[in-house]
């Protein structure tokens, strides 16, 4: 999940409360500048590039790419962008010879941001970044990403723990299913990531060639300890009749808004539901799984996402594209604020800005990975994954859900967009 | 021999006749500070489309701050009050008034302008830049400087003129505004300890870390969480006021009602505004004392045991100041932080580490009619 700070304090930058501009400053307001991860298609003979699109439709550079750096040696490209608390900018990647990076961000002497590369960092063996999010182990923040390829193997996956200032491993969480003990907790293709107090929780999705493995339960990690302490299955429905692998996470946690108690929120990517799993705070014990969203009830599928802003939460379903809101205060619970947002299939991440005058906006990126289209003979090897893929990043109204323009990467630059974040990430707290 | 001499003389002096000309006649060169890169997390800043940032600029606009002939009696430059070594401030709660006394205010210092708030002087009179640069020339007790005079003089001058045509075309008010403030907003402190921290390159002390993580937080008890409340009024990486509206200005308790200056209230005639003052950069803070708008706090230790204990209230103090307590049950009848002293050195450790040495002697930023400038 991505959740916006209330405080005062930590929006500054972003700007996300424009008022009184002048022309001038309007000129310069950036948090309506998206900074996406695009893919080339191999068809279309592109490269995979980071780049900066401005995403007001009121501006006159509505859908177009301010700065982009492409990464013409890279097989597979960049994956999911995270801003670290410090302001620096991270990048999981796809490829195993960058499953992790940092990019560097500057600007010019106009004040115009600058994406100047990025760097890949050594994971020690570690493939298939997904997430990241900071944490505090023992005092100690660490940055933790969760590998879903681990260290490779059918049943691999880990966590990273990286230094936050040097970007070096620190540990590597790691328990394989064939390796651990029966009834032992296991870690294996993790995606999703989150954290209250002293406890993480990492998903176990799928084995990243689709095909190997899939998943089906959360793995709770003692930050104490950094060791993993306990599987909880969610599984339900199988309407895929694939276990149900579940992806993105939430620890929903009274920070997020003092009426929420804490639990576990999680999205199945293939059993198309969300779960509740209520924690114990005081004894530090997790209560019973139970599912509280059905998309087979619902005709939803492919639940993704989780974002927040001060009084809201989102959750994006892949088809047939939706955003789905919620009251905050009401979490762990799922009581509607509002109705759905229609996207594009493959809704999947969002950005939250405003217009230039003014207007409260939401973006939606609609590829569910961009693996290709069969329709356009891309490469795929999964037809229903093939259908998730819109290529468009689609921007609605956010009081009212009105889809007021789009910007098709696919027509426009012939590129898919795998992911979009605000420019300047540092008024967010990232927490998959 | 000699007819042939002649001529190669004539057209060398014809050639230089005309490139002098030419040279007087082109427009001015527009060239791009060189290598000029920002922090990207210090945020968006915007430059004046008609004063873009130019080494042509930046070249004229030092010359100007540290020249004396800016003033009515040559003998007051911008850089009398605005000393590198001391971040550009002048070690003075007040500076001296040329009629005798003192200035109403400290003097400010000149970090980042590129950001934060965009109303200069402590009590936010100019809109701009450009305007903020030829107030003090004109101020009778501070340059006190006729501005046609000044023209007079600067066109009298050869290096000027060619200075001026090269970044701008003619010698004018204006253009000494817009110099100015260009030499000013190439004033970036981006290489102190902290900004290197951000960078990954170092770590901070125990006690620093301490430090910063207070100066990030509002003190909530419900949560056991100890802050400094620091960052309410100073952002995140610029230590600066915000830059929105009138964000980066407030009343931080320094006076009663009874005491309390206009502050931005004589600019917009709001009482609202009454006793709020720009919030300054913390960037290089150790070396700027005296601190505050009048100087009243000789060391960061002073300045921490006003916020800590002596915040006086009014009916504008911030509330953002009023209701952050570590401690209030401890009921002491006075506001304030109530931190711990090992908490309040934390705090001046952090602050330490905005120091950045490379800009206090960055010679690029030095006075030019000194050594080789």
């Amino acid at each position: 999940m991505k959740f916006k700070l209330l405080a005062q304090s930590v929006l500054f930058g972003a700007g996300l409360l424009m008022v009184g501009l002048t022309p001038a400053q309007s000129q310069t307001r950036e948090e309506s500048q998206g900074m996406v991860l695009l893919r080339g298609l191999p068809t279309l003979d592109t490269d995979h590039s980071i780049a900066i699109v401005e995403l007001d439709p009121e501006s006159d550079q509505f859908g177009e790419l301010l700065s982009e750096v492409e990464q013409p040696d890279i097989q597979h490209p960049l994956h999911h962008l995270y801003y670290s608390p410090n302001g620096r900018l991270y990048s999981t990647g796809l490829d195993p010879s960058c499953s992790l990076a940092e990019i560097g961000l500057s600007r010019d002497s106009s004040g115009t941001p600058v994406i100047e590369g990025f760097t890949c960092l050594d994971t020690q063996g570690q493939i298939v970044g997904e997430d990241i999010m900071w944490a505090t182990s023992n005092g100690q923040e660490y940055m933790f990403v969760t590998f879903m390829g681990g260290t490779g193997g059918d049943d691999g996956g880990s966590v990273g723990v990286f230094d936050t200032q040097t970007n070096e491993v620190v540990k590597i969480i790691e328990a394989r299913k064939s390796q651990v003990g029966e009834g032992e907790p296991y870690i294996m293709y993790p995606h999703g990531i989150s954290a209250f107090d002293d406890r993480m929780v990492v998903t176990s999705t799928i084995h990243p060639d689709m095909t190997t493995g899939v998943g089906n339960v959360l793995t709770i990690i003692d930050l104490n300890t950094l060791e993993p302490i306990q599987n909880i299955v969610v599984e339900n429905e199988k309407p895929l009749d694939f276990p149900s692998s579940p992806v993105e996470v939430l620890f929903a946690r009274p920070d997020m808004h003092a009426d929420i108690e804490p639990a576990i929120l999680a999205n199945t990517m293939f059993g198309f539901e969300t779960w509740k799993i209520p924690y114990d705070a005081d004894s530090k014990t997790f209560g019973e799984a139970e599912v509280i969203y059905s998309g087979v009830a619902n005709e939803t599928a492919v639940p993704l996402e989780f974002y927040g802003t001060e009084d809201e939460l989102f959750i994006s379903h892949g088809l047939p594209g939706v955003v789905k809101r919620y009251e905050l205060a009401a979490l762990p619970e799922l009581v509607s604020s509002g109705p759905d947002i229609v996207a594009d299939p493959g809704a999947h991440h969002m950005i939250f800005f405003t217009s230039a005058s003014g207007r409260d906006l939401i973006a939606v990126q609609n590829n569910l990975l961009n693996l290709g289209n069969a329709a356009d003979d891309d490469p795929t090897d999964v037809d229903f994954i093939a259908d998730l893929n819109a290529h468009t990043i689609t921007i609605h109204d956010l009081e009212t859900g009105e889809r007021i323009a789009e910007v098709n990467f696919k027509e426009r630059y012939n590129k898919g967009v795998d992911n979009v974040e605000g420019l300047f990430g540092s008024g967010f707290v990232h927490h998959h | 021999m000699l007819r042939v001499f002649l001529t190669a003389a004539v057209a060398v002096v014809i050639a230089a006749t005309a490139w002098v000309f030419w040279d007087r006649a082109r427009g001015p060169t527009a060239t791009p500070i060189a290598g000029f890169s920002a922090p990207f997390v210090f945020g968006r800043f915007a430059v004046p489309p008609d004063n873009p940032l130019t080494q042509e600029a930046f070249a004229l606009g030092r010359h100007l701050f540290y020249d004396p002939s800016l003033s009515g009696n040559n003998q007051v430059s911008c850089a009398t009050c605005h000393m590198q070594a001391l971040a550009f401030t002048d070690g003075l709660a007040k500076s001296p008034a040329l009629s005798g006394g003192e200035l109403e205010f400290s003097s400010m210092s000149l970090i980042n302008l590129l950001w934060g708030q965009e109303r200069f002087f402590w009590d936010g009179r100019a809109t701009s830049l450009e305007a903020q640069a030829l107030m003090p020339i004109q101020h009778p007790d501070e340059m006190d400087q006729d501005l046609d005079a000044l023209i007079t003089e600067l066109q009298a001058s050869r290096d000027y003129r060619r200075m001026f045509r090269k970044a701008y075309g003619e010698v004018s008010a204006e253009n000494v505004a817009r110099a100015l403030s260009t030499f000013m907003r190439m004033l970036i402190s981006s290489d102190s300890k902290y900004d290197r921290f951000l960078r990954g390159e170092v770590r901070l002390t125990a006690q620093e870390e301490h430090g910063r993580k207070l100066f990030m937080a509002h003190p909530d008890t419900k949560v056991s969480l100890r802050g400094g409340n620091c960052i309410d009024c100073h952002s995140q990486f610029l230590t600066s006021g915000f830059r929105d509206a009138l964000d980066g200005f407030s009343n931080n308790g320094l006076d009663s009602d009874d005491d309390l200056p206009d502050g931005l209230m004589a600019v917009t005639g709001n009482p609202a505004h009454k006793g709020f003052f720009k919030v300054p950069t913390l960037r290089n803070i150790a070396v700027t004392a005296p601190y505050m708008h009048d100087g009243r706090f000789e060391t960061l230790e002073e300045v921490m045991d006003h916020y800590n204990d002596g915040i006086v209230v009014s009916d504008t103090l911030s509330p953002l100041i009023l209701e952050a307590d570590n401690a209030p049950e401890a009921g002491q009848g006075t506001v304030g932080l109530r931190m711990t002293p090992d908490e309040v050195q934390s705090i001046i450790a952090f602050l330490n580490t905005l120091t950045d040495e490379g800009f206090l002697t960055n010679t690029q930023f030095s006075n030019p009619f000194e050594g080789d400038g």
